[in-house]
């Protein structure tokens, strides 16, 4: 389960917020990911959800390209992990190109939110 | 005729728009429970890790070497396990790095069982660098290896490395590692920060010797890779260089 410290290592890495910010980021944000990530696939109000999940990709992929823009040696702390690494450890090409991998499936169910299994379904074709 | 076509006209529009407000409605409606419901699971989501940190430390794994007390010194690690180990394994760790978490409890057993066997000391470099608990928790290190429990209480330290560490859960912890509350002196110690001074002053050594990230790990002096490390492959590493 989402160890406290290390996510909020993993925001501290960043040298971003400051230091009153870190731990509410650190601790709050995973939580923020989970409740978008059930949304999405339970297909709640999946437009709104997407543009959120999509916002939230634009600034994942803003950061990472500042610490690599500002040579840091950080590991993205996506899907876990984060932190300070090793010079030549970073990975920032592969996570950036990951994120807008991501980007682009938020973007598409802004554009098409209706699927086959989405909650939302019920909701609107009664009307 | 002419009249029935508008009144239907009319019906059909008024309709229209009763169905459009009321899925405006709906709208809003789920719109409301979604933010409802962001809120609530982040808040949550803090309010349990909020609880994780602050709460007490659960019991230590147990270490049997029985500790002398150490003399601290500044600028010079805390030595944990027998003086006349063949095998000297430098460490520089935060309590609150979790990579040193994660080494820990990967390779924390091996270590200790080269201690226990004699086989090999510990020169442990307590750096603070992350946050304040990473002070706290490396000043109580210093203060426990002086009141002779630096090994149960190392090891119990990182047990519990998700705590923030206040003054509290550090006296705490060193009653469920010494199974009694603690000297007088040792909680003077952690309250007063009575080896700020030496915690600096390790920062310092860590960053003269050219160490820029935790954890790392020397045996006899020399650096040990640890992204390709296995436990096993760190018991050989001792056991040759005890035969060294």
């Amino acid at each position: 389960m989402i160890d406290p410290q290390s996510s909020v290592a993993a925001v501290r890495a960043y040298r971003l917020l400051p230091s009153a910010l870190l731990t509410i980021v650190g601790w709050g944000l995973p939580f923020a990911e989970i409740a978008l990530g059930v949304l999405l696939l339970a297909g709640i109000a999946t437009r709104l959800v997407a543009v959120a999940s999509a916002v939230l990709l634009l600034v994942f992929i803003a950061a990472v390209t500042s610490a690599a823009a500002r040579g840091l040696s950080i590991d993205c702390g996506c899907f876990g992990g984060g932190g300070d690494v090793a010079p030549g450890q970073t990975a920032y090409a592969t996570e950036i190109v990951r994120d807008v991998g991501l980007l682009l499936l938020a973007v598409w169910l802004v554009w098409q939110p209706r699927s086959r299994l989405t909650l939302d379904r019920f909701s609107s074709e009664r009307t | 005729m002419n009249s029935t076509k508008n009144l239907n006209a009319r019906e059909r529009a008024r309709l229209a728009a009763e169905q459009a407000a009321a899925r405006r409605r709906d709208q809003r409606i789920l719109i409301s429970v979604v933010v409802a419901f962001l809120v609530v699971v982040v808040a949550g989501g803090i309010t349990f890790q909020a609880w994780r940190t602050s709460r007490s430390p659960s019991a230590a794994p147990s270490a049997t070497a029985a500790a002398s007390p150490v003399m601290i010194t500044n600028g010079r690690p805390i030595p944990l396990g027998s003086a006349d180990a063949p095998v000297t394994i430098t460490l520089y760790e935060d309590f609150h790095c979790p990579h040193c978490a994660d080494f820990e409890e990967e390779f924390g057993p091996t270590i200790t069982q080269a201690q226990e066997s004699g086989e090999a000391r510990v020169e442990l470099y307590p750096m603070a660098f992350i946050d304040e608990g990473s002070i706290t928790a490396a000043n109580a290190m210093a203060c426990a290896a002086e009141a002779g429990f630096g090994q149960p209480y190392y090891l119990a330290l990182f047990a519990n490395h998700t705590l923030q560490w206040s003054d509290p859960q550090l006296i705490d912890l060193a009653t469920k590692v010494v199974g009694s509350p603690p000297s007088e002196a040792f909680q003077t110690c952690v309250k007063r920060r009575a080896h700020a001074d030496f915690v600096t002053s390790i920062n310092a050594a860590a960053d003269q010797n050219h160490v820029a990230q935790t954890p790392t790990m020397l045996i006899n002096g020399k650096d040990v890779a640890i992204e390709s490390l296995t436990p096993e492959s760190l018991k050989t590493m001792i056991t040759d260089a005890a035969q060294k």
